[in-house]
């Protein structure tokens, strides 16, 4: 059998499924976004664009969206400001202690999705852990409101996706030439400047390619978001939850999907771009 | 000059307050399991084992896990067919446009599941697969493979092509080549990427809980639908098993493939 | 054992001919080399040999059997890798049994055979190591061990040796080819390394730009080169640029300067062509200029290097141009100092020349 029909044999059956349930799918509901949706009797005949028109000019739509790319860049600032220190750590650390803490960050990552925002509500809901120990130790007189909220959700996105953050950065920071940290200090260089002048341009496309991954991860979660939220807090992917399972207005909720995968693509586009810059950079 | 640490006290303690921050959920759920109370407090009011019976005696939750391992072992099995076969025809430049084909394989990771799953809801619908289980595996194929691809190709990167040569010079056909000689050193590469299959099969719900009918259910989806009805002590039961059996496999997997070397 | 057959093989790919033409036959159980640079085909030659090339014209023949078409694990050879390619998730057992299992030899007989292999190379005992703890000249020792074991008709060798440090080269060298004496195999050997060549080898096919410039005996080949290229890659050259010049003494290299040397033959020339002449500094003996005699170049010494068993110099010509000669340490001429004046005599069957063309193939 020839290389490439051997090639065609082995690579065909796969490439079918993606074709038949992935691509089709994906260009199938193209149409169904162009539909109108007419309350009580489901799909309507004609085609409009005003599933997509309405996204940019209902405000409620816009808060949607706005909230959605502004709990995206939070939560990557905050993975940044937690994540880069215990990277930073764990790529100096000892051969043990580097596994040790490398398993412990892995382990929270494993654990199912739901779990662990499950476990977000059992300390922060109202009468969750965190409420009542502040409470039995007299700190406060009601619970504070901590889920349902922008803070739940933060704290449930923040620690999902962190994991994710340290893994990349770890490989990136170890790469840093230890003898160029060591060449700033002869330099007389303290600590500080030498992290801002060395560590930190040459960690750069990392940092980059971490941030843009939490970004479009938070944008896309359907989760936590949910079950942190609440039914009330509205992010797109849980408008198209809703559109598709509550109120069935299928239309709708395709043009959200679609707009949210070419904000992802849009944003992995651009960030790739000037990644490839960045790698000629000395 | 004294040798400087790399990491200062401040640096190591911020790591450390992390470390224990990824904790913090797990430690909340082992609680809500074995505390006596419907709410929690620390320390514990009293603890129990009722909500572990509650859990392992509700037959929706049984069936609900059977389903979700059925559907990642099934899953993962086909992913692992498909994405090595795929992979070597990739790496090894058998086919035109092997670069198009490494992007589409790997696209599923880069579409957000939501949009997935209700791109396939649509469609099953319109071709009658709606609710159906062959379209909730297909489902999963879709969405395990990649990984499976990136570590089929990590792996087969590594693989000295002479080494088949050698074996097809020594009489092997090139399919017993590979079977023989090159499938055992691609074999930490497959686990690993089988592993990080099987469990974002069992993980997922924004692509299951669009494509589920009225009589399936799976684990992680039970969870969450239940959750949005309100807080069932023996939801956290079944969490804290679920953390048990990744822990244990987490174990598992080290021992056996220094799988933090893959991740 | 067999004979082994290449009928004008070629492999041409897109941009560049890697093999084109190229002819040769290796009688039964004979030693053969293909020698030549890096780039010049022989590698490619040997991998259509074994079949994991497809040629893009031309046949391979073992005795009468037309084999150009069989896939590789049906052509019965044997093929020792660069690399060693040796299994590594393997015993050495298993890598020496892996080509009897396939024939379908098991049991009892299969550890006969294996030991047998094991024996041959002197690794008895090892068969339970695995690779990656044994020493790179027992690795390739286990590779031998594993070619021959399925008593293949052929037996190719890809530059097995180049991976050794130089004593260990030396001792494989004899080891190899005692052992192919023993066995009798027709063997085919690529190498780069022209002393490897020669010592092996009962005929060296010298190969530049994927064509064969010479198949003949060792002697052959390093004293009647049959083109340019082949006397400037055999023996340590000199290349100097001179012209035919014709009188009543027969053919004449003329050299800058207007010295001439007289040459042995000068097939194919004719009086005023252009020449490149090759002087091995092994051919060159030098003495100091008052006991100049015969033809030959006067020059003065330039630099000295004492290299162990002889003693090499630079020495620069009276006309222009500088020729390498050497002299063995224990002889007459080795205590001659920089600066001296000294006359360079050539025989003329030494002085080997080729009209000079515009690009040289391999050279």
């Amino acid at each position: 059998m020839s290389r490439r029909s051997a090639g065609a044999l082995l690579a065909s059956p796969l490439l079918l499924v993606l074709l038949l349930a992935f691509v089709g799918p994906a260009l199938f509901m193209m149409p169904l976004s162009l539909r109108e949706y007419v309350p009580g009797s489901g799909i309507g005949a004609g085609y409009t664009l005003g599933n997509y028109t309405r996204l940019a000019t209902d405000p409620f739509y816009r808060e949607v969206i706005l909230r959605s790319l502004g709990l995206g860049l939070s939560v990557t600032v905050l993975c940044l400001l937690l994540g880069y220190p215990l990277a930073w750590v764990i790529a100096h650390a000892r051969p043990r202690l580097k596994l040790a803490l490398t398993l412990l960050v892995i382990f929270p990552m494993l654990l199912n999705l739901v779990v662990r925002s499950f476990g977000w509500i059992a300390l922060l809901s109202n009468r969750g852990l965190l409420n009542n120990a502040l409470m039995d130790l007299g700190l406060i007189e009601r619970p504070l409101k901590l889920m349902f909220n922008l803070t739940g959700v933060l704290v449930g996105m923040v620690h999902i996706f962190l994991p994710f953050m340290v893994l990349m950065l770890v490989p990136v920071i170890q790469a840093v030439p230890r003898d160029l940290r060591e060449a700033a200090y002869t330099l007389q260089a303290g600590r500080l400047r030498t992290f801002l002048s060395v560590t930190l341009p040459l960690t750069a496309h990392g940092i980059l390619a971490g941030s843009i991954m939490v970004f479009v991860l938070t944008i896309s979660a359907l989760v936590t978001p949910r079950m942190l939220g609440g039914p009330t807090y509205k992010v797109m992917a849980t408008m198209i939850y809703d559109d598709f399972l509550l109120t069935l207005d299928w239309p709708s909720g395709a043009a959200m999907a679609f707009t949210l995968t070419a904000l992802t693509l849009a944003v992995i586009g651009v960030s790739s771009r000037v990644l490839k810059r960045w790698g000629g950079e000395p | 000059m004294s040798e400087r640490r790399a990491s200062g006290p401040v640096l190591t303690g911020i790591a450390f307050l992390v470390v224990l921050f990824l904790q913090v959920p797990v430690l909340a759920v082992v609680l809500a399991a074995f505390s006596d109370t419907a709410y929690l407090t620390l320390p514990p009011k009293g603890l129990t084992l009722k909500w572990f019976a509650a859990a392992l005696n509700d037959p929706d939750y049984l069936e609900a896990a059977w389903t979700s391992l059925w559907l990642a072992a099934g899953s993962t099995a086909a992913s692992l067919a498909l994405g090595l076969a795929g992979a070597c025809a990739i790496q090894r430049r058998m086919v035109p446009g092997a670069a198009w084909l490494n992007a589409l394989f790997m696209a599923p990771l880069i579409l957000p599941s939501v949009v997935l799953g209700v791109a396939l809801l649509q469609y099953y619908a319109a071709v009658g697969l709606r609710g159906s289980g062959v379209g909730l595996w297909l489902a999963h194929v879709v969405i395990t493979v990649p990984y499976v691809v990136r570590a089929s190709l990590a792996s087969l990167a590594s693989a000295d092509e002479a080494l088949e040569d050698a074996a097809c010079v020594l009489g092997a056909g090139r399919l017993e080549a590979f079977r023989l000689v090159t499938l055992p050193l691609l074999k930490p590469g497959l686990v690993a990427g089988g592993l990080f299959a099987f469990i974002t099969s069992l993980d997922n719900v924004p692509v299951s809980v669009f494509l589920l009918s009225a009589s399936q259910n799976t684990l992680p989806v039970k969870i969450f639908t239940s959750v949005e009805q309100g807080v069932d002590p023996s939801v956290a039961a079944v969490s804290a098993l679920l953390i048990l059996v990744t822990g244990i496999a987490l174990v598992l997997a080290e021992r056996w493939t220094g799988f933090h070397k893959h991740v | 054992m067999p004979a082994l057959t290449l009928d004008r093989l070629e492999k041409r790919y897109e941009g560049h001919t890697a093999a084109a033409g190229v002819s040769l036959s290796v009688k039964d159980g004979e030693f053969v080399s293909l020698l030549g640079p890096s780039g010049c085909g022989k590698t490619t030659v040997l991998r259509m040999v074994a079949g994991l090339v497809a040629p893009t014209g031309g046949r391979i023949l073992v005795d009468d059997r037309d084999i150009t078409r069989l896939p590789p694990n049906r052509r019965q050879v044997g093929l020792v890798f660069q690399s060693y390619a040796l299994f590594p998730h393997m015993t050495v057992f298993e890598n020496v049994a892996f080509g009897l299992r396939r024939q379908g030899i098991d049991g009892a007989c299969l550890r006969t055979r294996v030991e047998q292999a094991l024996a041959s190379v002197r690794l008895s005992g090892l068969g339970q190591r695995m690779p990656r703890q044994l020493s790179g000249g027992q690795q390739q020792r286990v590779a031998v061990a594993r070619s021959i074991a399925p008593r293949p008709s052929i037996l190719l060798f890809d530059e097995p040796l180049s991976n050794l440090d130089a004593v260990l080269r030396d001792e494989m060298q004899i080891e190899l080819k005692r052992l192919q004496r023993e066995v009798g195999i027709t063997t085919l050997f690529v190498t780069h390394d022209q002393t490897e060549a020669m010592s092996m080898s009962d005929r060296v096919c010298v190969l530049a730009g994927g064509v064969v410039q010479q198949f003949d005996t060792p002697e052959a080949i390093y004293h009647r080169p049959a083109t340019g290229f082949v006397a400037g890659f055999i023996g340590r050259p000199n290349r100097l640029q001179g012209r035919l010049a014709v009188d009543g003494g027969g053919p004449q290299a003329e050299l800058q300067g207007g010295h001439r040397l007289p040459m042995a033959r000068a097939d194919g020339l004719a009086a005023g062509d252009a020449l490149d002449v090759v002087l091995r500094q092994e051919d060159i003996s030098i003495q100091p200029l008052k006991d100049a005699a015969g033809a030959g170049l006067p020059g003065t010494i330039a630099l000295r290097s004492f290299v162990g068993a002889r003693v090499q110099y630079v020495v620069a010509l009276r006309g222009g141009g500088e020729l390498i000669a050497d002299t063995p340490t224990n002889g007459p001429q080795s205590g001659l100092a920089a600066g001296d004046e000294v006359w360079l005599g050539v025989r003329p069957q030494h002085v080997y020349a080729t009209r000079r063309e515009r690009a040289e193939a391999g050279a």
